[in-house]
């Protein structure tokens, strides 16, 4: 392990993180919510530490090998996570505590969208406005991470994006490739940002929600600036439909917007099976929601229906976490089939959360193989993605990855119900939390106030460890991870 | 495929199953509980159809493949069960949902119960249920360590190098038959060990008779509605503890040990060494937090309830000596989930398997050490000896069909009006084949409606003929010449 190199980066990420809170600031002047001394406090230690770390250790240049990436991965979310919690923390509206600073701090970057604060309408703007930014910067991180990092690292059958993202690689050299990916990743992201933000503006949302609610949704967090979420504004269906199309673009990887951003061409999109796959199965899961509503009369207008219908199920299988009505309160099946669809999640490369598309998608493939391979023991059966064979050790990857997920579930589970929750809260507040969706049932089902703090820190590490697609943190518990 | 020689095999079956029903019918003449007619008309009409189907297809002696593998492993759980419900309707008092549902549950060794007031019920009855769970286990016996092996189902090939003798691939009648036998042999032994330890620690004999049968088929239904709670024996419920976890062994292990008489092959067997491990680790957790919270006042009654408890779930059993489903905090939960393990293959416990399991573990801690090392090479090994690839795909496999078809059956259930606690516990402890659950379905399954029950008794057969045998019938290829 190459500590200095690894406190090195630190450093800059925090010196860099640290200037996040100036725009901040700037809504706070321009609002005059009180909130300036707060912010510029959290802006001033952020920076301090951040160039404490970085002074000594500045000329420390190695390169980076995938241990270090682990660390850097891990530190990324967790000590980003706690700096950004300072706001939270110092200003006077919310003035939260230690622990539920955390946990909207840590929510937001890994851009789960679980929040401990009700009231949300009358909080300040500075902080609203810095909250709805976490995620958005979450996103970003999560975007660099999931194209850049990820498949260097290979983990649970990523290296299958490593061929795919362009230029030359070598395994033990992650910089300059990490850096030219993400300045190209980075215009992506700016792009649709602005787009979703226009987009809202014109369905008729104020300048300041329009923006905020961008952020939220680009980076698939579902943060909200009411405490409706975008059911404030049920009265206008134009922007529950600007905010399906984005939730729809930010869940798909984006390696395809990048191609296709290049290439001036929309055709691969539907080349790619794990795109063509994500959207059969939002497409089914609507449909089953829109129906369901309509026939049981829980919607009395077929329009409503669909509309109400889609968004939901966009807003969760994405793990966006957006709601217009109490979905939770929604009769039978419903709210347990949204809550599986999680699992599933959005694409790979993307900003949103589960276990991604792809994966499932080679599980069935694997899964079907193995009914075949029972009928004819001895076929040999390559498994194929978009024409290619699969190796082995990618599909053994996933395989992994997928009980881990499971076994990880099942335990986190059992510890919520440990501290007093009942089994839908705690069944849905782990879904929620590791698929990074946001709001569950039961008594989640609108925030995460009424649990204890040992709850919330069993979901904060529930979300860092979903956001980190699981392996990445498991790999820290293991004795090799540390020996030399 | 063979239909005939299919066919003339279930006719042997149905043949031999109505056997079944003479020892109830002799024991409703010798009580005259007047039940005897419920009895008859059944045995006939297994009698006459397997007899039938026998005459015309007594001549199809044909070698069967592994399609016909399938077929008739299916079609064993299904039609013996759906026969199986026919002295239920009559001597139960059941609709055919209700009697399928229990036959069901009795044959697959699930343990799951619609029936109520059984200490008023028949003794001809009461014996005829515990009577099927037992025969479904020793169906079963053969299925785990010689059927389900050959056929590859889930990874289940690994344990194929155990059993002795030779084999191929395309005649599987002559080596099934052979190991029938043999662990026939020890299913019976035990039983009678366990009728013994009953009896021995004050149980009456025809209480002894019947909870032995569904002790060692790990199947849990008992002649009183308290189940093993009945006899506030602390004796009988260590006869019981002992006779569950023999049950839960694989039975090759059994056989083994009782031809050479060393017991050095239990404690040299990884499977049976990780299940003790799991069995002992998750008593102790019960325990202890039933203590902490208060639940009983002495750690000694926590650690004989949780004992129990704990045993019987895991085993697939499902006897109760309290209601678990009211234990505070997590312990409902997590007896469920531990009920996803199981007992050993080659057992008549239900779950996934602890081989399986452990293998999940392996290869997934191999998945992180290849992380940190990409360029390891190092199979995942069971007792030293390296699995092939084929078989951890396999479990791999299995493992996600099981997670689907539990999803699937829940929201199923979900839709039929079900709450999300009652539908998680039913389908856990069906598709387990474990028995009471949690919710509307901790004591029985009467509060239920008959479409959930016919989903439930299809998670009973999918759990019991594991996942694959089922997908592989409902696959198009399979029918394909």
């Amino acid at each position: 392990m190459q500590f200095s190199v690894i406190q090195r980066i630190l450093g800059l990420m925090l010196v860099a993180f640290s200037f996040t809170t100036l725009p901040a600031m700037l809504v706070s002047l321009i609002y005059t919510d009180g909130e300036l001394i707060a912010l510029f406090h959290s802006f001033a230690i952020t920076l301090i530490t951040g160039l404490v770390l970085w002074l000594p250790v500045k000329n420390r240049r190695r390169e980076l090998r995938p241990r270090d990436g682990f660390m850097i991965v891990v530190l990324f979310w967790t000590t980003l996570g706690i700096f950004g919690a300072l706001p939270f923390i110092l200003a006077h509206e919310p003035h939260l505590s230690l622990t539920n600073a955390l946990f909207e701090s840590i929510s937001g970057l890994t851009t789960t969208g679980s929040t401990v604060l009700s009231g949300i309408d009358s909080l300040p703007k500075s902080i609203l406005y810095y909250r709805q930014q976490l995620q958005w910067l979450g996103g970003m991180g999560i975007v660099v991470l999931a194209l850049a990092i990820m498949p260097m690292l290979g983990i649970g059958g990523m290296q299958l994006y490593r061929a795919e993202t362009p230029g030359p690689m070598k395994d033990t050299r992650l910089t300059p490739r990490i850096t030219e990916t993400a300045k190209a990743l980075w215009y992506i992201y700016l792009t649709l940002t602005i787009a979703c933000a226009i987009g809202y503006w014109v369905a008729g949302m104020n300048v300041f929600d329009a923006i905020a609610h961008s952020y939220a949704t680009v980076s698939i967090g579902g943060f909200s600036t009411h405490d409706a979420s975008l059911g404030f504004y049920t009265h206008n269906p134009s922007i529950e439909i600007v905010a399906i199309i984005f939730m729809i673009l930010s869940g798909a990887n984006f390696a395809l917007h990048f191609t296709a951003w290049r290439r001036r061409n929309l055709a691969h999109y539907f080349a790619d099976s794990e795109f063509k796959t994500y959207l059969v199965l939002l497409f089914v899961i609507s449909a089953i929601t829109c129906v369901y509503l309509y026939s049981q009369h829980i919607v009395t207008h077929l329009n409503q229906a669909v509309l109400h219908g889609i968004f939901q199920s966009v807003s969760i299988a994405t793990t966006t976490g957006f709601t217009t009505r109490g979905y939770h309160t929604w009769p039978s099946f419903l709210p347990a089939l949204l809550m599986f669809s999680s699992f599933v999640g959005a694409c790979a490369g993307s900003t949103g959360g589960g276990m991604k598309t792809i994966r499932f998608l080679l599980m069935i493939k694997q899964g079907t193989r193995e009914v075949v391979r029972m009928i004819h023991p001895n076929s040999v059966v390559t498994l194929k993605l978009d024409g290619k064979p699969l190796p082995d050790h990618v599909i053994s990857a996933v395989w992994g990855f997928f009980s881990a997920y499971i076994a990880t579930f099942s335990i986190i589970l059992l510890l919520l119900m440990m501290t007093g929750l009942d089994q839908v809260s705690a069944f849905s507040a782990t879904a929620a939390a590791i698929n990074n969706l946001g709001p569950g049932l039961n008594s989640v089902a609108a925030n995460y106030a009424g649990i204890t703090d040992g709850a919330k820190w069993i979901l904060i590490f529930a979300m860092l460890i979903g956001r980190l697609e699981l392996l990445s943190l498991l790999v820290m518990f293991t004795p090799s991870f540390w020996r030399r | 495929m063979r239909y005939a020689a299919v066919s003339r095999i279930l006719g042997i079956f149905l043949i031999l199953h109505s056997f079944g029903l003479i020892p109830p019918l002799l024991i409703s003449l010798d009580v005259g509980d007047g039940q005897y007619m419920d009895f008859i008309i059944p045995f006939c009409i297994t009698l006459g159809i397997g007899s039938l189907i026998w005459l015309v297809f007594r001549k199809a002696r044909h070698e069967l493949r592994r399609r016909e593998g399938f077929l008739i492993v299916a079609a064993f759980w299904l039609v013996l069960s759906a026969f199986s419900a026919l002295p239920l309707m009559f001597g139960g008092h059941l609709d055919f949902v209700d009697a399928f549902f229990e036959a069901t549950s009795a044959f697959t060794t699930t343990g799951s119960t619609v029936m109520s007031g059984l200490d008023h019920t028949a003794k001809s009855v009461r014996f005829y249920r515990s009577e099927l769970q037992w025969l479904g286990g020793r169906g079963l016996i053969v299925l785990a360590v010689a059927v389900l092996p050959l056929l590859g189902v889930g990874g289940m090939q690994l344990v194929r190098a155990e059993t002795p003798g030779p084999f191929k691939d395309e005649k599987l009648t002559p080596r099934i038959a052979h190991s029938a036998q043999h662990f026939w042999v020890i299913y019976i032994g035990l039983t009678l060990a366990c009728i013994i330890g009953y009896v021995l620690s004050g149980m009456p004999l025809f209480d002894a008779v019947a909870h032995s049968f569904s002790t060692l088929s790990t199947g849990g239904f008992s002649t009183h509605d308290a189940s093993i709670g009945y006899y506030h024996s602390l004796p009988i419920e260590i006869v019981t503890e002992i006779f569950m976890f023999l049950g839960a062994f694989n039975f090759s292990i059994h056989f083994l040990v009782f031809r050479r008489l060393n017991f050095g092959y239990y404690v040299r067997n990884p499977e049976i060494l990780a299940f003790s491990l799991i069995v002992a680790a998750s008593v102790l957790l019960v325990a202890v937090v039933l203590y902490f919270e208060q639940t009983y006042a002495s750690f000694f009654t926590a650690l004989r309830n949780s004992a129990f408890t704990t045993i019987s779930v895991i085993t697939s059993t499902g006897y109760t000596t309290e209601n678990f489903s009211v234990w505070p905090v997590m312990i409902p939960a997590f007896l469920m989930f531990i009920s996803f393990v199981g007992g050993c293959s080659g057992s008549t416990a239900g779950g996934m398997k602890v081989i399986r399991v452990m293998l999940l573990f392996k290869q997934g801690y191999r998945e992180l050490l290849q992380l940190i090392h990409p360029a390891m090479v190092r199979p995942v090994k069971i007792a030293g000896r390296p699995i092939s690839t084929a078989a951890t795909m396999g479990i791999w496999g299995f493992f996600a069909w099981y997670v689907a078809v539990f999803v699937i059956a829940m929201l199923l259930l979900m839709l039929g009006g079900m709450d999300q606690v009652t539908a998680f516990s039913a389908v856990t402890t069906c598709i387990n084949n474990m028995g009471p659950g949690l919710g509307k379905v901790a004591v029985n399954f009467q509060q239920i409606d008959d479409y959930q029950k016919i989903i439930l008794s299809l998670c009973m057969l999918i759990g019991r003929l594991e996942v694959f045998t089922l997908l592989v019938l409902l696959s198009p290829g399979f029918w394909k010449n």
